[in-house]
């Protein structure tokens, strides 16, 4: 690896510290900041400028997809393509299709739902190294990337250690 | 958090919460409504009484559901240790001001049971073994009884609630907040038995030969979507004129419209569990209700019933914003309840009339339990503070965020 810098990351011991450096993050406008958190944090992604999650659509339009598809397949092979007479019922008996219909929309939707997820989120992912195993235990973190337009070094080292950061540390 | 939500780091910082009184144009108005519902019973009891007693009892058990919905809201926040709720309770705990009308109601429908009940007519039951069987249930003096009964414990439980947190308002004990986890736990085991059986009683038994063990938890599905639509409604209005301004944010509203919605899906899962099992088995003595229901003139209507009440809706609430925003709360919970209307026309009125009939009678009642809802719960309003300050809950209820 190059000794080029990417970023720098700014530690916390608790939440609202965090919050504050994302705040003034935020004031810099910012961009490619993250932040890194053993649990969600409520009001995070709005301070960090983060947009709403494309997965409930693929989540939207892949569960119709199963629920078409699930009442189609039923309608085309039990009364379309070789009609059974079960039971006396009709042939297109959509009563009792409604059950697979509806489990053909939550298998296929909560199934796109995973892939999605893990796509936006580019996981697995084995090639970033780990900023720091305690930020899935009780540190919080936040990175700004070096990428950003107003980036300047020493600024963003201040911003990290006057919100409180018990450590910085270049990434590069 | 964000979006302007001010956030109270103690309950001292939240501004006084003003009283609620009903403006007296708007008190006339409802009353101006009791008096149509009045009258147009009255009227209608002299051209039809059947039918009249039918509308009667539509709107008894529409609204009866929607007072009891109160007790029942307040119990399964207590029992959940809810905090997001705290500031908005109150408002269930106002509904219970309906229940004694309501009593008073269920006593003047006692009246008209012959126009409603077949097995309150001894000739009949006489000739008919399966009524002849049932009628170690169904019989007069046990209905009155238990239903007396059911009344004497939501309302027991409602009061027990609401004055537990009235005394908590004055210290700010703790203890009572316990002390109603604990009347709540036991109400909600009742709740479900009694409402279970003023189902039975009120519409199952208008077809004595049918029989649905679901029936009761199709009833609670109507009964809960509804209560989200009322609750909606009056915290909205609420917060419009100052109440609850500095109380509740778009997040108290976003919790109600989730329940309404998981509630949408509830009661077409409910719905659909009752047909489905009647129209696969197939046995003649569960299918007669379906097949007055979904064969000639009552089609339209049990199709607007699962697109109103299930498929419209569903897709009305299914994004974020839309149950973030007001006016289009509003809108969603007047439909929903509407809905629930249609819901208990169902039932109720293809006993009375192989087609459909809308008129007077149905509108003109509906006018009067409405205004008594809204006079007997706005009556509670005005006399207790609409936000339990010394909850121990509260601030952080106050404070809701996601």
């Amino acid at each position: 690896m190059s000794n080029k810098l990417l970023g720098i990351v700014g530690f916390f011991k608790d939440p609202y510290h965090l919050l504050r450096a994302a705040k003034e993050a935020r004031a810099r406008q910012f961009k490619f900041c993250d932040a890194y958190t053993p649990f969600p944090i409520h009001g995070l992604d709005t301070i960090l400028g983060q947009k709403r999650s494309v997965v409930p659509w693929v989540t939207l339009v892949m569960g119709l997809a199963g629920c078409f598809g699930g009442f189609g397949l039923e309608i085309f092979t039990s009364a379309i393509s070789w009609p059974i007479n079960v039971g006396g019922k009709p042939f297109n008996s959509f009563p009792a299709f409604v059950p697979i219909g509806f489990e053909c929309t939550i298998l296929l939707g909560g199934l796109a739902t995973l892939a999605a997820l893990l796509m936006f989120c580019r996981l697995p992912n084995f090639k970033s190294s780990i900023l720091n195993e305690s930020i899935t235990d009780n540190t919080f973190a936040l990175y700004v990337s070096a990428k950003e337009e107003s980036f300047r070094e020493d600024d963003v080292k201040n911003l990290m250690e006057k919100c409180g950061a018990i450590e910085t540390r270049m990434v590069g | 958090m964000g979006h302007g939500q001010r956030h109270y780091r103690s309950v001292k910082e939240i501004p006084p919460v003003p009283k609620y009184a009903l403006s007296l144009p708007m008190r006339l108005f409802y009353l101006g409504l009791v008096l149509v519902g009045l009258v147009t019973f009255l009227g209608a009891l002299k051209i039809d009484p059947n039918r009249a007693w039918h509308s009667y009892l539509l709107n008894y058990f529409y609204w009866m559901s929607l007072g009891v919905s109160g007790v029942f809201f307040v119990a399964l926040q207590y029992i959940t240790t809810s905090v997001w709720s705290t500031p908005i309770r109150r408002v269930a705990d106002s509904f219970l001001g309906f229940l004694p009308v309501a009593f008073v109601l269920m006593l003047v429908l006692f009246l008209g049971v012959s126009h409603l009940y077949e097995w309150t007519h001894p000739a009949e039951v006489l000739h008919d073994s399966i009524l002849k069987g049932k009628s170690s249930y169904l019989n007069m003096p046990f209905f009155v009884i238990r239903n007396i009964v059911f009344y004497a414990i939501w309302f027991g439980a409602a009061i027990l609630l609401l004055k537990n947190s009235l005394a908590q308002d004055k210290n700010g004990d703790p203890r009572f907040t316990l002390k109603n986890r604990k009347i709540a736990a036991p109400f909600i085991v009742l709740f479900a038995l009694s409402f279970t059986m003023a189902s039975f009683d009120f519409l199952m038994s208008l077809e004595p030969h049918w029989f649905s063990t679901i029936f009761g938890v199709y009833t609670f599905a109507g009964l809960f979507y509804s209560s989200m639509a009322m609750m909606i409604l009056f915290v909205i209005a609420l917060r419009r004129n100052g109440v609850l301004a500095h109380v509740v944010n778009e997040n108290h509203l976003h919790d109600l419209g989730k329940l309404m919605f998981a509630f949408c899906v509830f009661w077409a899962y409910i719905a659909f569990s009752q047909y489905m099992l009647i129209w696969y088995g197939n046995l003649p003595e569960e299918t007669g209700f379906m097949i007055r229901r979904t064969e000639g003139a009552w089609v339209p209507i049990s199709l607007a019933l699962l697109f109103g009440k299930f498929v419209i809706p569903f897709f009305l609430l299914i994004s974020r914003p839309a149950k973030r925003n007001e006016n289009y709360l509003i809108f969603i919970a007047v439909w929903v309840l509407a809905m629930q209307w249609l819901d208990c026309y169902w039932i109720v009125y293809p006993v009375l009339n192989d087609k459909p009939v809308f008129g007077w009678q149905e509108m003109g009642m509906f006018a009067g339990f409405l205004g008594l809802f809204v006079l007997s719960v706005t009556w509670v309003m005005q006399r207790i503070p609409l936000v339990p300050m010394k909850d121990p809950r509260l601030l952080e209820g106050v404070n809701h965020h996601q």
